[in-house]
């Protein structure tokens, strides 16, 4: 034993043993501190997940997307009972949008979600990957053909390769390559390529507020990302105001001889002013609806054709809710088989519909399931992102002079048009 | 007092010069101490890791954030595993560059060599069970090696990989051989090489007829320093488990076929840079079996420490081996160092 030490072998074990409980006290403190786990087992998927713990301020995403049944894990991957950020996040599908169109199948896709049967209005994922929104094919062909690269105005590209094994129209195309602008070897091209292909469905946004919107489903569905704080925009509707479509369409011009984009600069101030640029001209329902209230999903998301232009795939006119001279616009009575309209006033319920209800149709035979037929032989249209209520008129039975074959906008447009 | 079990396991006496911390480094002590935290945390991760390819990372996780205390148990464990190899080659080092390593200590010499392969070994397979994308590199390249043993490399490794592609066998196979097979070998090479210390008269030392200090100390002086030495590496370790917990990573989905952007652990850096020197037969298995073929030579073919020499640092009667150890130390170094830098 070792006299010759101050202090004894007992005081030094009190001191190192000592050292050893403030040790274990600071494990014990700092695991105590960390946040108490918040489980959450999904009735879908049936495993247990945190993100909870750390997510439990985010709102539910939309009311047919509720966190018991889905929980967090089936739309963004991620590590479920992980508790570390980075490793919880590491495995998410697209950051933080997983509509986004590289891993969607992954995430909305599955035959019971949006990845299902056309028969049953689920193909929503083959519809958008087909679509004009996503394909731009239409912008590629147009720019293609003026500069000498394509015969014709079909579209052999778009922003990926993608084909079609199923084609239902005239118009739609097997497949589409992946579009390749150094190889046409034009300068102009090639700048289109640079500054013209920032508004397809799997693009991410140009700089600024007004372009600000995340890629794939969430361009559309999740509007408005510049208001909510970071990380705050967890939201899905079908109620898509028109600034959203703004995000893409209507905020500026192309100018054709330099290739560039040029950003409208009127600084409009109210809805107006804001809805067209300065030489446009517009009736008044084109600036006091939304796009979403004349145009349908068909129009918006495709029909699961690849096409050239996305005139071959809008057809919404003035007619389909006015008429003609001749003819009232049609309609359609409801009945228990109209499940897909049902569903549409379920997830976005600006009015109720109920079997016996009138609605205008399309051409096509998509219901305007947001407009009434009213017992006068008017007709009522709810905006389905304001929930405002517009009544209007057939022309059938008015003094109006319109050519039965002249329905495009421009002839109604000559006498319609609003002045700014 | 009356001496307990503790007390038992080392010798009555034992020369107090070689029994200092400057002399020990208490690196031997330190690497028992370590054993035994890594037994005791080992088994309690057991009563909840799942050792198949869909579930083990997964089961980490669980341990990691679910089970009370299980992220401190499994920092611990990892903490305590690293350190191991560390005070393995201090305690190596310590042993060459003291001559205490020879006769008639070369036979526990070798033990020690053994049971740092196998401390090697183990790390290896630990890292594995993990099975999450930070074990890509042991599991393609540092497995894969086996492959280049000529005429026997191929059924070597199916036998480890547990047939045509890693998998579930893999995974319960480096399961096997770290529960059992390694961790066996090695408390019996444990068990022996301590009794081997007793045996051959604890600490190396001058014999006693030429030795300058007669001064010596008993066990119970020697285990109240173990004592202390242990509560202090306990502590240093919670310490450091707390702030650096030990790595984790998204489960390993799909088996790599190539190795971008994956790193071998710190232990087995410079064999990672080694291999991209060419062919993996010489710089992967050839080379490492000459660096340990020449440590285990050290007792038998180098100049040996004159016995008055005998544990004091760096007698100059065995220079060479001194020398052999320190370059292979160093090469061993600077290539980790460059393979952490690339």
């Amino acid at each position: 034993m070792s006299d010759k030490r101050v202090w004894s072998y007992e005081a030094r074990r009190v001191l190192a043993s000592g050292i050893l409980l403030l040790a274990a006290g600071f494990a014990w403190w700092w695991t105590a501190s960390a946040p108490q786990p918040i489980n959450l087992t999904p009735t879908m998927t049936g495993q247990a997940e945190y993100c909870l713990t750390c997510h439990k301020d985010l709102p539910e995403i939309s009311p047919s997307h509720p966190v018991k049944a889905f929980g967090c894990v089936i739309c963004h991957g991620g590590e479920r009972l992980a508790l570390n950020k980075d490793l919880a996040h590491s495995s998410m599908r697209a950051g933080a949008n997983p509509s986004d169109l590289t891993v969607v199948e992954q995430s909305c896709g599955s035959k019971n979600c949006h990845a299902g049967a056309p028969e049953e209005h689920r193909d929503h994922i083959q519809r958008v990957q087909t679509s004009i929104q996503s394909t731009y094919a239409g912008a590629i062909a147009n720019m293609r053909y003026t500069f000498g690269a394509q015969p014709d105005l079909r579209a052999r590209f778009g922003v990926v390769a993608i084909n079609d094994a199923n084609i239902t129209t005239k118009s739609g195309l097997p497949l589409l390559a992946g579009f390749a602008p150094e190889k046409d070897e034009n300068p102009s091209i090639l700048k289109f390529s640079e500054n013209c292909l920032g508004c397809h469905l799997n693009a991410q946004p140009k700089e600024g507020l007004q372009f600000a919107r995340f890629s794939g489903c969430a361009a559309c569905h999740t509007p408005d990302i510049n208001t909510f704080e970071k990380g705050q925009a967890h939201r899905l509707t079908t109620a898509i105001p028109y600034t959203q479509c703004n995000t893409c369409h209507n905020r500026g011009n192309y100018d054709l001889r330099s290739i560039t984009f040029v950003e409208r600069s009127d600084g409009a101030s109210d809805r107006l002013h804001d809805y067209y640029q300065p030489i446009a001209q517009f009736t008044r329902c084109e600036y006091t609806l939304d796009c979403v209230d004349c145009h349908t999903r068909t129009e918006a998301m495709g029909d699961g054709d690849l096409h050239s232009s996305k005139k071959d795939i809008q057809y919404i006119q003035c007619k389909t809710c006015h008429g003609t001279l001749e003819k009232l616009p049609l309609t359609h009575t409801i009945t228990e088989a109209d499940e897909l309209a049902f569903k549409q006033v379920l997830l976005n319920p600006v009015l109720e519909l109920k079997v016996g209800d009138s609605v205008l149709v399309t051409e096509q035979g998509e219901l305007l399931w947001n407009t009434r037929v009213m017992p006068d032989g008017t007709y009522q249209m709810v905006g389905k992102a304001t929930r405002q209520v517009f009544a209007f008129r057939p022309v059938k039975g008015t003094t109006c002079k319109q050519k039965p074959e002249e329905q495009a906008s421009q002839y109604c447009h000559e006498c319609h048009s609003v002045e700014r | 007092m009356r001496p307990n079990f503790f007390h038992h396991l080392h010798p009555p006496t034992i020369a107090a010069a070689q029994a200092r911390l400057r002399h020990t480094l208490g690196a031997g002590g330190a690497a028992i101490f370590l054993v035994l935290v890594l037994a005791i945390t080992g088994t309690l991760e057991l009563f909840y890791y799942i050792p198949t390819p869909e579930n083990a990372a997964t089961s980490v996780q669980i341990i990691t954030y679910l089970v009370p205390f299980g992220g401190l148990i499994r920092s611990l464990h990892y903490w305590s595993a690293q350190w191991l190899l560390i005070v393995s080659a201090v305690h190596l080092l310590r042993v060459v560059f003291t001559g205490a390593y020879a006769p008639p200590r070369r036979f526990n010499y070798l033990l020690g060599l053994a049971l740092f392969v196998l401390i090697m070994l183990l790390n290896f397979s630990g890292y594995i069970l993990r099975w999450d994308q930070g074990i890509t590199w042991l599991l393609v390249a540092g497995s894969g090696l086996l492959r280049a043993i000529p005429w026997i490399g191929e059924a070597f490794y199916y036998t480890l990989t547990g047939g045509a592609q890693i998998g579930g066998a893999t995974l319960l196979h480096y399961f096997a051989l770290h529960l059992f097979g390694l961790s066996l070998a090695a408390f019996i090479l444990m068990g022996w090489h301590a009794f081997r210390v007793r045996r051959d008269g604890g600490i190396a030392a001058p014999p006693a007829n030429i030795r300058a200090q007669a001064e010596r100390i008993t066990r119970s002086e020697l285990v109240q320093r173990e004592v202390l030495a242990m509560l202090l590496t306990g502590s240093a370790l919670i310490l450091l488990s707390v702030i650096s917990p030990a790595p984790i990573a998204a489960p390993l989905k799909e088996i790599p076929v190539t190795l971008e952007q994956s790193a071998a652990p710190w232990f087995l850096l410079w064999l990672q840079e080694m291999l991209t020197w060419g062919n993996p037969l010489v710089w992967g298995l050839g080379f490492p079996l000459l660096i340990l073929a020449t440590l285990a030579l050290i007792p038998y073919i180098f100049p040996q420490p004159s016995p008055k020499e005998i544990g004091s640092w760096f007698p100059p009667s065995n220079r060479a081996a001194q020398i052999a150890l320190g370059l292979i130390t160093l090469l061993i170094i600077v290539l980790s160092l460059v393979a952490y830098v690339r």
